[in-house]
Order: C-alpha cells, then structure tokens, then sequence
C-alpha cells in the first residue's frame, strides 16, 4: 500500500529530478569544454609529447591535484563567495553547479589525460610523419582513438557527480539529494528516503548502461 | 634526392648522460633509388631513417630532401615538406576506429585535399596495393599483410616521392614478406618513388635494394652496391649479417652439444 505522504511526494520528486539534471547538465558540460581541453593540454605538455612544455605541465598537474584534494563538501563551503559573485545567490541548484563544476573540471581532465595516454605513440608518430598539424592530432588522432575511453571516462564522471549533486542538496542546492534530507531524515519518512534511493538507483543504472553501450558501439579495435 | 650532411642524434638518457644513436654520418640517396639500411639492433638505423623525414630532430647536420633543407625549414613549412616524404612502420600504426578508405583519406585531409578529390584518390591508392575489396573493413579484420597495404596506400595519397620504411616486414612472416616487397618494387618501378627501407634482414634488403649501408655502433661502416655480381662485404659487422647466421642452426640442438663438450 502506497502511503498518502508518499504520493504527495510526487510533485516535489519531479521538481527535484529536474534540479539534479539541471545540476549534473551545468557540471558536465563545464567538465566537458573547459576540462576536456584542460586534459588534453596536461597530456601533450606532458615529457616527451608533442608540446613538451615541463614547467607548465607541472603548474596544471599541480593545480588539477589541489583541487581534487579537497572534500567535497568542503570545496563546497569554500567556495561560497566565489558562487555568490558566479551566480549571485548561494542557494538553488545554479549556485549549486558552480562548486559542482568546479570539482567536475580538473576531475575529467585527468580522466581524459589517461584516456588520451593509451593512444599509442606510433601513431601519433605515424601522423606526424603525414604532416598533420597539431590541431589534426588532437581531433583526428588522439580523441577519435580514444574515443570509447573517453565516454567510458564521461560516464564514471556523470555517476560520480549525480552523487555529489546529492551532497550539494546538504546546503540548499535541491535537487534529489535535498529531499531525501528534507523528508526522508529530518521527517523521519523512511519511505521518502527509500523512493530518492530507487530513483538513484535507476539513474545510475541507466547512465551507465547507456555509455557502455555507447563506448562498445563506438569501439573499432 | 635524399642527402644528409654530417648528420648526429644524441638522446638525453633518464639518468642525464648522453646517448649518441647516431654519429656525424653522410648519405646520399640519388632518385628512383631503392636503398636499404642494415644493422643489429641498436646500431641506429632506425634513428637515421628518422632523421630523414625530421621525425628525430638532429643534434647537428643537415638534411636535404629534393632540393629543400628540412633542418632549416620553420614547423609549418616542415609539415608541408612532409607530404612529399611517405613513411611506413613495422606496426602499421594505422587509425583503428577508421576504416580503410579512412586511413587512406586521413593523409589527404591533412594535406588540405579538397573533399571532392578525396574519394577517387583514395580508390587510386588502394587499387595500386591491391585492395580494392576491403574499402570499408576497419583494420582490426585485417591481416599483419593487409595492415601494411593499407599503410602503403596512406602513405602513397599525397603523391610523395619518398617512402620511407621502417622494418615494414618484420612482423610478417616470409610469404607475406615476399609480398609486401613486391608492392614496393611495383611502386619503385610504375611511379619513380625513392624508397629507404631499413631492416635487420639480410635477405630482404637483397630481394629489392640498388645500395645498401651498413650501420654498426650509429656510424655506417660499409656502402655495398648489389649491382656488383659479387658481393664482398669487407667489414666483420657486413660479413655477419651476409650470413643470416643465427637462424640458420637448431639452437636447442647446439646446447646440447655445448653441453656435452
């Protein structure tokens, strides 16, 4: 028997899945064109690649660790005044994506950086003897062989981050997160609480079928 | 066609001393040659071929290709320079999420080939290795012999009149060896191309080079011209390699009888 409390939870479930995606689409796609970028030039600064610019090479590497090191939840608090200038409010899910996308950004880079990594040097090398330039390594060499490892690298980020965008509810950012704190622990609705699981349940699942499925179809090896 | 000046390669080794692949050397490669680099491994040649096309810089000396000085050449005119020099590898290196036809027009995409063009050249270059059939398979459905056509036909799109080959037959076996050296002969013969193949192998440099150098410790020790009727290698490193020795005994059977004595 489905409870009263649990079907006037409907409503606000809506609202709060569409925060999480609203959420996870600003993280992903800031990781996407800033941290994408970001790991492709930490892999050709990179000794002995293409660029082979050391001491930058170091600064990002370093720059990409000091921000992975910190816990979320404190990256989170931390960057507080930064989101209330990004989107001029500290509450929601916009000012939620931006401590999100921050953490997001350094932590695709270095998923791309390892994905790019397994190309192999031959024909990379291969590549340079036809004279392409840089630019056509990157795009027609490096990401086309990588591919199938880059949106098996997207996909570990976008379950990781539908977690985190949970931890970001904590501190009003919404989303499903927040009602399973709002309802199912502060109210002690335990049903609340369980329903929020399943939906993440699901999500999860569905991400990560549809980027296997995805990774394999895009997989000529 | 091909001349290199005084040319070296010195490698910084992770320990910080110095590693010379190849000393000063000098070799000249007159057009529509076939010349073949010969040596055991580490002997540089690898490196030399290398230093041709600028894949390894070199720490000193010249490189000269049809006239142009690649070593003074800025990147975008190197690349440029290039598209006149083919190169294939032991590997193949080939792109593995393309297909044939797409491997091919790789190189020509890179040489800014207008899209209109690209098809009918790449029909051209994999009608010319034979391989007509296999257009739209990716690489991975291909044989070790196959992978090498299509990495002659990449090679061949932009027209160059170079091909450099680095061990292209060393991870084939002798039938297919045999095969992917009549390719090249055919190309050497229908269009003109300088072809420098490098390999440890006596044999195959025999079945299909005018000249061959003979490299030992990144100095070429010995010029041999196969026109000759005989061939007398004078070096000791010449004379060994001539023999194609190592493969010729049981080696199993030699311990034994080391062993023994």
């Amino acid at each position: 028997m489905i409870s009263e409390e649990l079907l006037s939870i409907g409503p606000d479930l809506v609202v709060a899945i569409g925060q999480t995606f609203l959420m996870l689409s600003i993280a992903l796609a800031s990781a996407l064109f800033i941290g994408g970028p970001l790991g492709v030039l930490l892999l050709l600064t990179g000794p002995g690649q293409t660029l082979d610019r050391p001491v930058l090479h170091r600064v990002l590497s370093v720059i990409v660790n000091l921000v992975r090191s910190f816990p979320f939840i404190i990256l989170l608090v931390a960057l507080v005044p930064f989101t209330r200038v990004i989107a001029g409010t500290t509450i929601g899910p916009l000012a939620a994506a931006v401590p999100l996308s921050f953490a997001a950004i350094p932590y695709f880079a270095r998923l791309v950086e390892q994905s790019l990594r397994e190309v192999p040097r031959g024909v990379i090398e291969a590549a340079h003897a036809m004279g392409a330039s840089d630019m056509q390594i990157i795009w027609k060499v490096l990401i086309l062989e990588a591919r199938s490892g880059l949106v098996l690298a997207a996909t570990v980020m976008s379950v990781s981050f539908l977690s985190y965008s949970a931890v970001a509810g904590v501190v009003g950012g919404g989303g499903i997160g927040d009602l399973a704190i709002r309802f199912g622990y502060y109210r002690f609705q335990t049903d609340v609480m369980v329903l929020t699981v399943a939906v993440l349940v699901v999500l999860v699942q569905i991400i990560q079928w549809a980027g296997s499925v995805l990774a394999r179809r895009l997989d000529k090896r | 066609m091909i001349q290199l000046d005084q040319v070296s390669k010195r490698f910084a080794t992770p320990q910080g001393q110095t590693f010379t692949a190849v000393e000063p050397t000098s070799l000249q490669i007159g057009a529509g040659e076939i010349h073949g680099i010969i040596g055991f491994s580490g002997a540089g040649k690898s490196t030399l071929l290398r230093l041709i096309n600028l894949l390894e810089v070199p720490s000193s000396g010249r490189v000269v290709v049809d006239g142009k000085e690649l070593t003074a050449l800025p990147k975008s005119e190197l690349r440029t320079a290039r598209r006149n020099i083919g190169m294939i590898f032991q590997h193949f290196n080939l792109l593995h999420n393309r297909t044939v036809a797409g491997n091919v027009a790789f190189a020509l995409e890179v040489a800014g080939t207008p899209r209109a063009q690209i098809n009918a050249r790449v029909k051209e270059c994999l009608e010319i290795v034979g391989l007509s059939d296999k257009t739209d398979s990716y690489p991975s459905r291909l044989s070790g012999g196959q992978k090498q056509r299509v990495a002659i036909a990449r090679a061949l799109a932009s027209h160059p009149q170079i091909l450099l080959c680095d061990e292209p037959t060393s991870a084939l076996d002798p039938y297919t060896t045999r095969d992917i050296l009549e390719v090249l002969a055919d190309i050497n013969a229908r269009l003109g191309v300088t072809i420098v193949i490098v390999s440890h192998s006596m044999s195959v440099v025999r079945a299909i080079c005018d000249t061959i150098s003979v490299m030992d410790a990144g100095n070429i020790v010995e010029r041999i011209d196969l026109a000759d009727s005989v061939v007398t290698p004078v070096t000791e490193v010449a004379r060994k390699l001539l023999d194609d020795v190592p493969t010729n005994v049981n080696v199993r059977r030699l311990n034994a009888l080391r062993a023994a004595a």
